[in-house]
């Protein structure tokens, strides 16, 4: 008979105690299934170990620092417990520049959360809040919730990315016109890409790989363009090999 | 240094936040993408986690290392996402108790690859593989896990388990 899962688990884990730990050792020796269950859990055990630590994304930090100023700016305008911080942002066009990058990189990160978190709500809305409509909830009132939510999510992605495309285009004669032109085709390929699974979606308002599939488009359309400005908010610092890391990954988006 | 550092991050320094970002930022982004189960919900966490680092560095009093307050911040925030998608998932996990089984995979001959086996945690189901990231990558024992998850112990170590079964036939059918 094999040991059960638990055994296993302690015993390559090492937290067997010396009397069971023996009579696994018995029983592997003698089962060759077991054996090879616990050298490939061994494996996996030290595999992971040797994980390394991943690099945060390159545009993170250009991002981190918009949402950061936009706390500044709001702490100016509302001096209060709010803001961490009172003190001068950068005076000048940079400032005035920093605001709307901060305010569209506000908007990203709330539509961002806000969508990633909206299943959970959905799911974990309490009863007490269902019960008060007094009546019991169809599919067809799922199906509509969703494709409400959808559509909510939709316009808060567009309101995001009309936000981003107007700093874009405003300062896009700041890149060079090979790195605009590859924004330009890559932009060409997602919208492409949103418009086919916004199809997708129209025809079958339930199908959740057509949902997902748009959200991804929409997603992928706002990652691009937040680069585009970071690497913009990065060539205005002068700061050579930043942007070079950010267009170096731009070039392999929408490919 | 270190009250020097929050000092100037408290008084508004953004450069001094930027050097905190970039001394902590692979170690935030690699637990809350593992947990996550995904680079994107990873960058996400992490904005949320270094804004709310800024907003709270006030209440840093300097009891503790400031990487280990960041660390427990960024552990609670990745944990509070979890919970939050946590009852969307269940139906998942059951998917994962019928999947995962003693019997044996096709035959792996070579090392595991790194990137291979970061794409298997990501494809970890929900539940088991915050789990797993939290024993098996971040090396706290099942009791703890068990605490921060909010389960039993026995639950934690069978999680685990599950998980190390399923990245065993994830990497093993390649």
């Amino acid at each position: 008979m094999h040991p059960n899962e638990t055994t296993l688990n302690d015993y390559v884990d090492q937290s067997l105690g010396s009397a069971e730990r023996s009579s696994v050792e018995q029983h592997l020796a003698a089962c060759a299934e077991c054996r090879q269950l616990v050298e490939d859990l061994r494996d996996v055990i030290r595999a992971t170990r040797e994980l390394e630590p991943r690099e945060a994304p390159v545009r993170a930090w250009p991002r981190l620092e918009r949402a950061i100023r936009l706390e500044q700016e709001r702490a100016d305008r509302e001096p209060g417990p709010r803001g961490v911080v009172s003190g001068p942002a950068r005076a000048g066009h940079y400032r005035a520049y920093a605001t709307w990058l901060a305010a569209a990189a506000g908007l990203v990160l709330a539509t961002m959360v806000g969508l990633r978190y909206m299943p959970a709500r959905h799911v974990d809305a309490p009863p007490a809040a269902t019960s008060t409509a007094a009546a019991p909830i169809t599919a067809n009132d799922a199906a509509q919730s969703i494709e409400s939510e959808l559509r909510q999510a939709e316009s808060h992605y567009e309101k995001a990315i009309k936000g981003l495309e107007v700093i874009a285009n405003s300062e896009q004669n700041e890149l060079d016109p090979r790195t605009a032109a590859t924004l330009q085709k890559n932009l060409a390929v997602i919208d492409q890409a949103i418009s086919e699974s916004r199809a997708a979606v129209r025809a079958q308002p339930a199908s959740e790989p057509a949902q997902q599939s748009l959200i991804e488009g929409f997603k992928t359309k706002i990652g691009l363009l937040q680069d585009t400005v970071a690497l913009i908010n990065e060539m205005r610092k002068g700061n050579e090999a930043g942007a070079a890391r950010i267009a170096s990954g731009l070039k392999q988006k929408g490919t | 240094m270190t009250v020097e550092l929050v000092a100037r991050i408290q008084a508004g320094d953004v450069e001094a936040f930027e050097t905190l970002y970039r001394q902590h930022s692979a170690k935030i982004y690699t637990l809350a993408s593992r947990m996550a189960g995904s680079a994107e919900d990873g960058e996400d966490l992490l904005q949320e986690i270094f804004l709310q680092a800024y907003r709270k560095l006030g209440s840093f009093k300097g009891d503790s290392a400031l990487g280990t307050w960041l660390y427990r911040l960024a552990l609670n925030h990745c944990l509070d996402f979890v919970r939050s998608r946590q009852a969307k998932m269940n139906k998942l996990t059951e998917t994962l108790d019928a999947e995962t089984s003693f019997e044996p995979t096709a035959r792996r001959e070579t090392p595991i690859a790194r990137l291979d086996l970061e794409r298997a945690v990501e494809r970890l189901p929900e539940g088991c593989r915050e789990a797993f990231v939290l024993h098996d990558v971040e090396g706290f024992d099942h009791k703890e896990v068990a605490n921060l998850l909010g389960i039993a112990e026995g639950t934690s170590k069978s999680q685990v388990f599950k998980a190390r079964l399923k990245l065993r036939g994830l990497l093993g059918k390649r």
